[in-house]
């Protein structure tokens, strides 16, 4: 209850940032100064894979807010985290294109793999695992998240291959899926080529 | 009929006519297109700079004469929209871009900004100079952290060479964006409730009227569009509002992306004029199902389903067709189900979403889409559920309908209603049996 009064002292995350919070603030105009809290917020979960307490506290004070009206916009968005997340935070899409393309036997894997479900981080601080909504990729299903990155088209193989990184930290950026029109480069042309045409009806 | 209207030349309505070229999507996927240099080596902010010598009531007739309508789902007509706005005073005014895209099976607006951000950001200008803002909002979802990267990188090289800031492209329009990510919440496309969230509020909806336009961001006046349609808005600027009304059928112009998704040869996004046919995205672009087939989602998760038949995959997809076959046009996000999926599985997992994404505000929603509906759906699948079950369903969404605060409530109950129409079969061998009709199996691929 007394949480407020037995913050441990740790030294204000913008102290030492003034050109940040210069430059965060100075985005909007000045009667739209509460607009800054969402990249503040972000900036703190970036750095400390969290914002606690005493963060709340501190954006509240630049933003002359209450930290009560702070935590009610946090609690409103599924990526700001009141406990930290884990090194590796992996955000699996749930919805329904990343379903029929296996997203649920993806979670299991990998909850089975690192031994947190979704919502838990593990004690190590290594992995934590999230089930997430619809990314924007449903044209390279199954997606997972790895902290900011999108890795798509997430097959049994590929997401061992993921994991074995990871626990290796050597991790490594994203290939890029792209679809559609940028992988036909001619469907006219394809399409004389013999490819599938509109013969309708179930296959 | 008289010669003259004989004599009009056919509209474009398929991809594979001819006359039609790839506009939109031409430089996605290409390399180092995110660039500046690239952007303009081919072509880029000519339009913006063509709008800057005209007017802005020139620039809102020739988006009227295309006839383009919101991208963002609803379809609302574009030039229409930017009329709306009240007489300059001296208030500022905002341009909001919408790129919150969360509607499940929508996908087009990511490629986009990762790589043709230039794009966009031409869109705003040219709309901006057509409404009277000086400044432009730019909402991006929160995941999309390489598209909000590469927006800032497009954003800041604008700045360097005279294209955002004092004087744009060397005129006297002044105009700057404000680049602002989200943080994980579908109800952010939400007009309002982006402009709350973009406040620092919580991302509420708010009560209509009044309208963006006489109260949006800071309760300013502001015009908000989607990714999408600021995009097509530069190629009306380059080519003409004619042009682009050429293709299309009659209540639904130009050229529009779609995305395809579910079990299907080639996912992803395809370029169509308006009109073309679900076969002809699915088959000839998509490479058809690889799976049999038994629905598809038209337009996004919240839009009615239709059955698998020759007569819905020939529908033209334009908003009059969508409407009139009892169903929506939304983001043109089409998604496949197959046979062998559970159908009351696959609804249950749409109507999670919802319930995951309800605000809270209003009853209808909390108690409905993010409370009830959902236990019923798990009433069902762990195979406790009875046929009077169903009938209350039934009843729940269709109280659901219409008694919301904002639309998200009917996005949800839709879908639902649609399962029941063509699919309750399926339904009721569920709470007959204990069992789904089709089994729940492994869908990951090696
Ligand atoms: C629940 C809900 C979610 C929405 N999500 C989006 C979205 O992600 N992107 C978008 O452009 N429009 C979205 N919209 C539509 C917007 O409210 C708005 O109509 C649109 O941005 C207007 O742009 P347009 O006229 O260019 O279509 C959503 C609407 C609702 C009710
Ligand atoms: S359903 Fe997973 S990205 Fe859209």
């Amino acid at each position: 209850m007394s949480a407020q009064l037995e913050l441990p002292t740790v030294a204000p995350f913008f102290a030492d940032k003034p050109d940040l919070l210069v430059e965060i603030l100075g985005r909007y105009p000045d009667y739209g100064r509460r607009s800054a809290l969402m990249p503040l917020l972000w900036e703190v979960q970036r750095a400390e894979r969290h914002v606690g307490e005493a963060r709340i506290a501190e954006i509240a004070d630049i933003l002359g807010l209450r930290a009560t009206e702070v935590k009610g916009v946090m609690s409103f968005y599924s990526t700001y985290h009141e406990h930290p997340v884990g090194a590796y935070h992996l955000q699996i899409c749930a919805t329904l294109s990343c379903s029929l393309a296996g997203a649920d036997e993806l979670y299991d894997y990998l909850s089975e793999e690192t031994g947190v479900v979704n919502g838990e981080t593990d004690r190590e601080g290594r992995f934590s695992i999230q089930k997430v909504e619809c990314l924007g990729s449903c044209g390279s299903a199954p997606v997972l998240q790895i902290n900011d990155d999108y890795y798509e088209r997430v097959t049994r193989s590929r997401c061992a291959a993921l994991l074995e990184a990871m626990r290796a930290d050597r991790l490594e950026a994203p290939w890029r899926e792209r679809s559609g029109d940028t992988d036909v480069a001619d469907p006219v042309a394809a399409r004389a080529d013999g490819s599938p045409s509109g013969t309708g009806g179930a296959p | 009929m008289s010669d003259a209207v004989a004599d009009r030349p056919k509209p474009i309505v398929s991809r594979f006519d001819p006359r039609f070229e790839v506009t939109l999507y031409r430089h996605v996927g290409v390399a180092g297109s995110h660039t500046l240099p690239y952007y303009r080596e081919h072509g880029g902010y000519e339009a913006a700079k063509r709008a800057l010598t005209t007017s802005p009531s020139a620039v809102i007739d020739e988006v009227k004469t295309s006839g383009l309508r919101g991208r963002g789902g609803a379809g609302f007509p574009t030039g229409i929209k930017w009329s709306f706005m009240p007489p300059a005073d001296e208030r500022q005014r905002f341009i909001v871009c919408n790129a919150d895209e969360s509607e499940p099976g929508s996908f087009k607006d990511r490629y986009f900004m990762e790589d043709d951000p230039h794009q966009v950001i031409e869109g705003m200008i040219i709309a901006g100079f057509a409404i009277g803002a000086t400044r432009g909002v730019l909402y991006v979802r929160g995941e999309y952290y390489l598209a909000y990267e590469r927006l800032r990188e497009a954003i800041a090289a604008c700045h360097a060479e005279g294209i955002l800031g004092r004087g744009v492209l060397g005129s006297s329009f002044d105009f700057d964006i404000i680049l602002h990510r989200g943080a994980g919440a579908y109800i952010c496309g939400e007009e309002t409730a982006l402009m709350n969230s973009f406040e620092g509020l919580r991302a509420n909806p708010r009560l209509k009227p009044p309208f963006p336009a006489q109260a949006g961001v800071y309760g300013l006046p502001s015009t908000i569009n989607n990714v999408e349609t600021f995009a097509s808005v530069v190629h009306i600027m380059a080519k003409g509002g004619a042009w682009y009304a050429a293709m299309g059928t009659d209540d639904s112009k130009g050229t529009k992306l779609y995305q395809v998704s579910g079990p299907v040869a080639r996912p992803g996004v395809y370029e169509l004029p308006m009109g073309a046919t679900f076969r002809e995205l699915i088959f000839d672009l998509a490479g058809g199902p690889t799976m049999p087939a038994k629905a598809f989602i038209p337009g996004g998760s919240s839009t009615p389903m239709l059955p698998w038949t020759d007569e819905t995959l020939d529908l033209p997809m334009d908003y009059g067709s969508m409407a009139k076959a009892g169903t929506m046009l939304g983001t043109g996000g089409v998604i496949v189900i197959p046979e062998a999926k559970c159908m009351v599985d696959a609804i249950y997992n749409i109507v999670r979403f919802y319930a995951h994404e309800s605000c809270g505000k209003c009853t209808p929603c909390r108690e409905g889409v993010a409370t009830w509906l959902p236990k019923m759906y798990q009433k069902l699948l762990a195979g406790l559920g009875t046929r009077e079950d169903l009938v209350v369903m039934e009843d729940m969404v269709r109280n659901m309908r219409g008694t919301a605060f904002c639309p998200l409530a009917d996005a949800c109950a839709m879908p639902v209603q649609a399962s029941f129409k063509y699919f309750r079969h399926e339904y009721e061998h569920l709470v007959d049996h204990g069992e789904p009709l089709h089994a729940r199996r492994d869908w990951w691929s090696a």
